[in-house]
């Protein structure tokens, strides 16, 4: 199925990979039953990035009435079979978490042996998840307590992510922030030295509809951050979009917009595109999204430890998160089926992204060799 | 007589228009959030003002996205605010969920599960469908254990989802996972409206938020029966048999109540005592412009007795 492209392709750096609803944000259209016309986005105002990113509309979902029109046609994924060409092509390794590494709590087998070979061989490893509920440190222990030796630089969780595009932006530290979401979220907007409301504790926060009662929000939250949140409620929504709707300026971040999420391995739950979902629609805007599928976590590394992303592989379980990231930054991609997608979701005809290879888990590398002649 | 054109720029009710407009409707459709009352709080003038298009011959028609109260509950609703108003005449986006599927013949023996108020279900039950959810689901949490199964019934065959100001978790797992996994099951909204005037003094977040969570999770787009969608529309022609060009959709809010009127050729008349502004409505992105305007409906009465 052949997606149309929204607006003008702004990364050059991958001309034969199949980029759909590339977006940068200028105005954005929110598709709905209701005809209403563009909403503008003024946010864009409030932007004084250094880092060229790019938003990406995670509204590209293959089953929605999408105008569907001719854009390249993708190129099939390549069972990965010489692993070593691939990792000596490739400086740095991008790693998304759950479905890679990790089930719920549980180690992928083979993985700290094949990470191992990559740190020997000289490979820079980085950690990149949307999952929002902890922070880079907590993560950190996650990783040890599995045996595995990352350090806290090397991990990107999308509430880190948060507060690093807030800190890009020069958002005002005499401004304040309201966050739907929980703990990692507080915790990496309190180390980048910002001020936060909201968070867990209101979820414990009910409210009566009856006349006379009227919600008060604070004049001084310049920004609403929604993640992923199993403490949702009508309060936080209502705060929200008072922050949003009356707030002049107020900025609208989403960690990331994934439909479902493994929060245990048996099965998947309602992920953090949920609870923007509900923002949408109570507040008609859509937000900047800092997580997977957008570019600003690509951009924000390549910066940090400057690093040319044709030098990068992406490894991921999930296509319209983890590969499209990967293929809009511009680095190679590599979808391992020991996650969220499998072989027949792939190769589906329905999928329009395809990453370069694809390969059962990331343990493979120690297994597939190049035949010797 | 001059015919009042669809042009792009409204005209405000005055002396010089309220005449035609009588003269040329049958039937007021009457949104009632922002249009009769504010949360609980009667809108001032309103009781003499229906009492006036009555003695008139017109027919009322209360046409309401509001899927909280069934319209036996709204009739009580209308009671108690001294407005005499038969479950007749009152057209709940609750009421339009269960003809939905009274119409698509969706079968007795499947469930429907319920993200929304009290008169979803009522609805439902009325048309002999069985409902699960509702405002009893507003106190379940949810369990994440490693052996845990967060488990739901293979049986629902369709998920409604209103205004629920009771919205957690636990109600978004559930509709998520009957959507993505029970094959063939119905995403239905009763509306989508973004806010609404719950209370008399502020806007809260309306059905809108509750669909778009639901969109967020399951990459579905749903089918909505309330306003702006022509089904309550045909379904209101079908019952009352006036064409829609002697219709008058009078509401609050430009994106349903008068798209819905638009969209079906009534005359439309916007309302200030909602949730839309004189400079929401003359703002140039709007792009939705009513026939009529003026404050509250009761300006009709002030009009009409001048």
């Amino acid at each position: 199925m052949l997606i149309s492209c929204r607006a003008t392709v702004v990364s050059a750096a991958a001309p034969q990979r199949f980029l759909s609803n590339f977006t940068r944000i200028s105005s954005v259209s929110i598709p709905s039953t209701f005809g209403s016309s563009l909403i503008n986005n003024d946010r864009e105002k409030n932007i004084k990035t250094s880092l060229r990113w790019s938003n990406y509309s995670t509204r590209m979902d293959k089953k929605k009435n999408l105008d569907v029109t001719c854009a390249a046609a993708s190129v099939p994924a390549q069972p990965l079979e010489n692993a070593d060409a691939l990792i000596d092509s490739v400086e740095t390794f991008i790693f998304d978490c759950d479905g890679v590494i990790w089930k719920g709590d549980s180690l992928i087998e083979g993985v700290p042996e094949t990470l191992e070979l990559l740190r020997s061989k000289g490979k820079r490893l980085v950690f990149v998840t949307n999952n929002s509920t902890k922070s880079r440190k907590q993560y950190g222990k996650k990783f040890e307590t599995l045996g595995l030796s990352v350090n806290e630089e090397e991990i990107f969780a999308s509430s880190f992510a948060a507060a690093a595009y807030l800190q890009s932006i020069d958002f005002p530290k005499d401004k304040k922030i309201y966050v739907i979401g929980e703990e990692g979220i507080l915790i990496e907007l309190g180390l980048a030295g910002f001020s936060y409301l909201g968070g867990p504790e209101d979820g414990g926060k009910k409210i009566e509809l009856k006349p006379g009662f009227l919600m008060e929000h604070d004049k001084d939250v310049g920004a609403v951050v929604v993640g992923f949140d199993r403490y949702f409620n009508y309060y936080k929504v209502q705060y929200g979009t008072l922050c949003v709707r009356e707030n002049p300026g107020c900025l609208f971040l989403a960690t990331n917009r994934d439909a479902v999420t493994h929060l245990t391995d048996a099965q998947e739950w309602a992920g953090g595109g949920s609870m923007v979902g509900a923002l949408v629609g109570s507040t008609q805007r859509e937000p900047l999204t800092v997580g997977k599928p957008s570019t600003f976590m690509m951009d924000y590394l390549a910066n940090k430890f400057g690093i040319s992303k044709s030098q990068i592989c992406m490894v991921g379980d999930r296509l319209d998160t983890d590969i499209l990231f990967g293929q809009n930054g511009g680095c190679k991609t590599l979808l391992v089926l020991s996650g969220v997608t499998s072989l027949s979701m792939l190769q589906n005809p329905n999928n329009s992204i395809q990453p370069d290879f694809y390969t059962n888990k990331i343990s493979d590398f120690l297994t597939l060799k190049a035949a010797t002649v | 007589m001059t015919e009042v054109e669809s042009t792009t720029v409204c005209q405000p009710l005055s002396l010089t228009n309220v005449r035609h407009l009588l003269d040329s409707v049958d039937a007021f459709l009457l949104d009632c959030d922002g249009v009769i009352w504010k949360g609980d709080t009667l809108i001032d003038g309103v009781p003499r003002t229906l009492e006036l298009l009555r003695s008139k011959g017109k027919k009322l028609v209360f046409v309401t996205n509001n899927s909280m109260k069934s319209r036996k509950q709204y009739a009580l609703k209308f009671q108690s605010l001294g407005i005499p108003v038969t479950e007749e005449e009152i057209f709940s986006s609750s009421f339009a969920a269960a003809m939905y599927l009274k119409e698509k013949e969706f079968p007795p023996e499947k469930k429907v599960y319920v993200i929304g108020g009290e008169g979803i279900l009522e609805e439902l039950k009325l048309a002999g469908f069985t409902g699960l959810g509702g405002p009893g689901d507003g106190a379940k949490t949810v369990q994440l254990k490693a052996n845990t199964l967060f488990e739901h019934d293979k049986n629902v065959g369709a998920v409604v989802v209103g205004l629920d100001p009771n919205i957690n978790y636990y109600k978004l797992q559930y509709a998520t996972l009957c959507i993505r996994e029970n094959p063939g099951c119905l995403f239905i909204a009763t509306n989508r409206d973004a806010t609404g005037n719950m209370t008399d003094l502020q806007e809260w977040p309306g059905a809108g938020c509750m669909v778009g969570a639901v969109c967020g999770s399951t990459e579905k787009e749903p089918i909505v029966v309330g306003k702006p969608s022509t089904f309550l529309m045909d379904f209101l022609q079908n019952k009352y048999n006036i064409p829609t060009c002697r219709m008058c959709m009078v509401g609050d809010r430009l994106d349903t109540d008068i798209l819905f009127g638009q969209n079906a050729g009534c005359t439309t008349l916007l309302v200030l005592s909602g949730v839309t502004s004189k400079s929401t409505l003359q703002d140039p992105p709007n792009h939705i412009q009513p026939q009529l305007y003026t404050n509250q409906i009761s300006d009709i009465f002030d009009l009409l007795k001048s």
